[in-house]
């Protein structure tokens, strides 16, 4: 493992996300069976695997949404508070972005960026609308302010999640399975704007199907199997020359032929 | 039979007035069970068993004694139990309230309950706290969401209010009948109380589809 975390980009570094032997059940079915790995700054690590192998149950353990029962969950140094209240404030430090948006159909996408920072941050509301009228023109959304999520695209109401998660200036982002719930032809707009955001230097967790994102973008693949971490390296070796049979077979499930 | 609909337009200014308490009435029933149903579905929602427990108690209670019930216990009890002497108006109100913020705790259970969960997990990873999660995020679409419920609250508590007669508050039903045993002209004083009442009630009735049609269904 040594070699491996040294060849890592910042390795050198203490992680910014790092999982001990996490541990989470669902009544009797164990979902994470042990789960250790790190995330360093800057990094950009893909959870890929099957459906069920415990890849958003790890992103959600990440910022505390499920609690796990056992191992440790170490967010820039610190293992993840237990009560609500120090909950939040390492909760502001990590950007989410969910399968299916979860914009607030309430409110205009310049106030969905916008109620973050005002709300939990107590920021001039002007300033705030100001950043985020920056934040919807940095994933190309800049025209579409005034308009409720109701009116927008799948991809477009993805990049203003994705937008409302860096209103809050995240330490991290998790993304959890950002383009599954998206027609075919708006995939592509969202995982450019998360590629953007990788090259700007944003420190990254994200759960996906979408493998020749993972290819190119991630720096770190880690592959998930019934709970486990069977397999992770960096996207080269896992893509091209997989190790582990269950890696081999669900690549080969997904067409994936390097 | 001859009916003398003169009483009526003679009576006008005592009719008008039980109007008028009538439509203060309803305005300061739902004024208050408005936040007070909030209140009372929030501690049924708490975390801290006993609170959620007075919570239950309340609305079971309030939602299953009959109004006019409530009112005539109002009228006895109160006095004794807080030492003032309320007027009728007061009493009327309390009892009102009592009932209409119990059934609007559950209206607004449910209301919240059809959030879905993503939404509050959505504001819970930005950082908010659960109260700023309920105000910020899930209020506010609960409440757009249930506003045909609570109009048609609305309406039948309009028509409730006649219940508040028995302790003589004097809004639009105690009014007509207090012109009656005065003036003995039963059919003309009922049937203008109808009249009134139905003529009132039509409209916020049709406001009440208007809404339907507008907030019912969204997603």
């Amino acid at each position: 493992m040594e070699s491996t975390v040294t060849g890592r980009k910042n390795g050198d570094q203490p992680p910014v996300v790092q999982y001990d032997g996490v541990v989470k059940r669902f009544g009797s079915l164990t979902v994470l069976n042990g789960v250790s790995a790190r995330v360093n700054k800057g990094e950009v690590v893909c959870l890929i695997g099957p459906s069920g192998s415990g890849k958003s149950t790890l992103l959600r353990c990440t910022n505390a949404l499920e609690i796990a029962d056992g191992g440790r969950v170490v967010f820039e140094g610190q293992p993840l508070p237990k009560t609500e209240a120090e909950l939040r404030h390492v909760r502001r430090r990590m950007g989410m972005v969910f399968q299916n948006f979860e914009l607030f159909p309430h409110m205009t996408a310049l106030e969905n960026v916008a109620v973050g920072p005002i709300t939990i941050l107590g920021a001039d509301p002007a300033e705030a609308r100001a950043k985020a009228q920056a934040l919807l023109e940095k994933v190309g959304l800049g025209a579409k302010g005034g308009n409720h999520p109701s009116a927008l695209s799948g991809g477009q109401q993805q990049r203003v999640a994705i937008a409302r998660a860096l209103a809050m200036d995240p330490d991290v982002m998790l993304f959890d399975e950002p383009t599954s719930a998206l027609d075919p032809e708006t995939i592509g707009e969202v995982l450019n704007v998360m590629k953007r955001l990788a090259e700007e230097g944003m420190t990254m967790v994200v759960v996906t199907h979408e493998m020749s994102f993972a290819r190119r973008v991630a720096n770190w693949i880690l592959v998930f199997d019934e709970g486990r971490v069977i397999e992770e390296g960096p996207p080269a070796q896992i893509f091209d020359a997989p190790t582990h049979a269950r890696t081999q077979s669900f690549l080969s499930h997904l067409g994936w032929n390097g | 039979m001859t009916l003398d609909w003169n009483v009526v337009w003679q009576y006008r200014g005592d009719l008008a007035y039980g109007v008028l308490l009538t439509i203060a009435l309803t305005v300061a029933t739902m004024a208050i069970a408005v936040p007070g149903g909030i209140a009372v579905m929030l501690m049924r929602q708490s975390h801290v068993r006993a609170v959620s427990f007075l919570g239950t108690v309340f609305v079971e209670f309030f939602r299953n004694v009959p109004l006019i019930l409530l009112v005539y216990w109002a009228f006895y009890v109160l006095p004794i139990l807080t030492d003032i002497q309320f007027s009728a108006f007061a009493t009327g109100l309390v009892a009102m309230c009592l009932n209409v913020s119990a059934y609007n705790a559950e209206t607004f259970r449910a209301g919240v309950n059809s959030i879905r969960k993503g939404q509050l997990e959505a504001a819970m990873a930005m950082g908010m706290s659960r109260s700023q999660a309920m105000r910020k995020v899930v209020l506010p679409q609960a409440i757009r969401r249930i506003l045909p419920v609570l109009a048609s609250t609305w309406v039948s508590l309009f028509k409730d209010t006649s219940l508040v007669s028995v302790i003589a508050v004097g809004e639009l039903a105690h009014t007509a009948l207090q012109i009656r045993s005065q003036t003995f002209r039963v059919l003309e004083m009922l049937t203008a109380m109808a009249a009134i009442y139905w003529l009132l009630g039509y409209p916020q009735a049709k406001l009440v589809d208007w809404i339907h049609r507008k907030y019912g269904v969204t997603e």
